[in-house]
């Protein structure tokens, strides 16, 4: 009996001891540290970034707070869990550090192909400029090459121009001298001496009337040119009777012109009498070279300076 | 439900077997408290923070290197004093700080590499525009 009683306090004693060594390792079932890393993992869960780059670490940072939760579950020391939790916090922070990681690994590789990318568009624009710039000179040299030519075309033109301005001044200069066309301050003048004329008649001898064909051709040859036909005479006779017969002649002259063609309005007549004698009257030679009819040609505007 | 089933089936063995069981299970207990030395733990953690300990995470990650330093220290302190569960979990922070500052090292570097590249890029571009303009 006493044996027995001596036993059962043996075993009582036993029991405490294995209860207080139980208890030990399963006090306080609350940790703020778990606490803190289930809502860390929650938050890393909920992060689109961290569930797709870091899928392994999240993996493992599950298990710690797993370990940590199975922990406090089995009542283990409060240390014990916070030491778990800890780690699973740390691990959940890590994901958030991979995540970041890669994320940051992407930009950069990201970065570097738009730096590629924007080379190769530099280098293309600039190739694209220098064609463009070849295809401007190109066409800046045929431009020029063109204006080289309108200017030689134009060289060539005036020359031929000139010459031909030359050659049509000659022409009329051969048709001027034919017709004893003089040059004086007022202009070409043609002269028609009295052998036209017989002494006091008004009348155009043949001969005189071939000189006159040919000023006619002259005029209806160049449309732009007037006439003026002035009449003189020598002082044989009156002042009155010589006046009325230079009129006469210079109308004859006049109207042989319009009876070849040329129009009324391009010839003009005057009369001087016996003016303006251009030889002595004494002698005979003088007075035949008085007897005169004059034709001035106008310029090429039709003006006839005044005498 | 096998629980309750074996607490009430306790009076039905003999006391002495009781005795023992529950002496085991102290045992048991006891030495799942203290453990194995975590040798191979306290070497794999060593290793850990030897490799974090660089010029990047003494920049970007101070102090998660420092915790897993000190934790380091006191687990090998711990394991000098046999307290093997105290050194086991102390390794075991120890390693998660480690790890978690090469993390955060190499992530800062790497967003300052991104920083440099997008800026590389921003100049890239203006200056594109500038020749362009």
């Amino acid at each position: 009996m006493k044996a027995h009683t001596m036993k059962k306090n043996h075993l009582f004693a036993l029991t405490l001891i294995s209860v207080s060594v139980l208890a030990g390792c399963s006090t306080m079932p609350q940790s703020t540290t778990l606490d803190n890393a289930r809502t860390d993992y929650n938050n890393a869960q909920a992060n689109p970034q961290v569930v797709k780059l870091a899928p392994l670490q999240l993996k493992e940072a599950g298990e710690a707070l797993e370990r940590a939760n199975a922990a406090q579950a089995s009542r283990e020391d409060a240390k014990v869990v916070d030491s778990l939790a800890y780690v699973a916090q740390q691990k959940i922070a890590l994901t958030q550090e991979t995540a970041q990681r890669k994320s940051a690994e992407l930009a950069v590789s990201n970065a570097t192909a738009e730096r590629n990318k924007l080379q190769l568009q530099a280098r293309t624009a600039e190739a694209d400029q220098a064609h463009q710039q070849a295809a401007m000179a190109e066409l800046t040299a045929e431009q020029k090459t063109a204006e080289a030519n309108l200017a030689r075309q134009q060289a060539a033109d005036a020359q031929a121009g000139a010459a031909q301005d030359q050659a049509s001044l000659a022409a009329m200069q051969a048709q001027m001298d034919e017709l004893n066309a003089k040059k004086t301050p007022r202009g070409m003048v043609i002269t028609l001496g009295d052998v036209l004329f017989d002494t006091n008649r008004a009348q155009l001898k043949s001969g005189g009337e071939r000189n006159v064909q040919k000023l006619a051709e002259f005029l209806k040859r160049y449309p732009q040119r007037t006439v003026l036909i002035e009449g003189f005479t020598d002082s044989v006779g009156s002042d009155s009777s010589n006046q009325v017969l230079s009129e006469q002649r210079a109308q004859a002259v006049s109207m042989a012109l319009t009876n070849m063609g040329v129009g009324r309005d391009r010839i003009s007549t005057k009369g001087y009498g016996e003016a303006y004698a251009v030889a002595g009257n004494d002698t005979a030679s003088g007075r035949q070279l008085n007897r005169r009819v004059e034709i001035m040609l106008s310029d090429e505007r039709g003006v006839i300076a005044p005498r | 439900m096998m629980k309750k089933t074996s607490r009430f089936q306790l009076p039905q063995l003999s006391r002495s077997g009781v005795a023992y069981a529950v002496l085991a299970g102290g045992v048991m207990l006891m030495a799942g408290c203290a453990g194995t030395p975590p040798t191979e733990q306290i070497a794999v953690t060593k290793a850990a923070v030897a490799h974090a300990s660089n010029a990047g995470t003494t920049q970007f990650a101070p102090v998660e290197l420092q915790s897993a330093k000190d934790k380091l220290a006191r687990a090998e302190q711990a394991m000098e004093k046999e307290d093997y569960a105290l050194a086991s979990q102390l390794a075991d922070e120890a390693l998660a700080d480690a790890r978690l500052a090469e993390a955060k090292s190499e992530s800062a570097q790497a967003q300052k590499a991104a920083k440099d590249s997008q800026d590389a890029s921003r100049v890239l571009r203006e200056e594109i525009n500038r020749k362009a303009q």
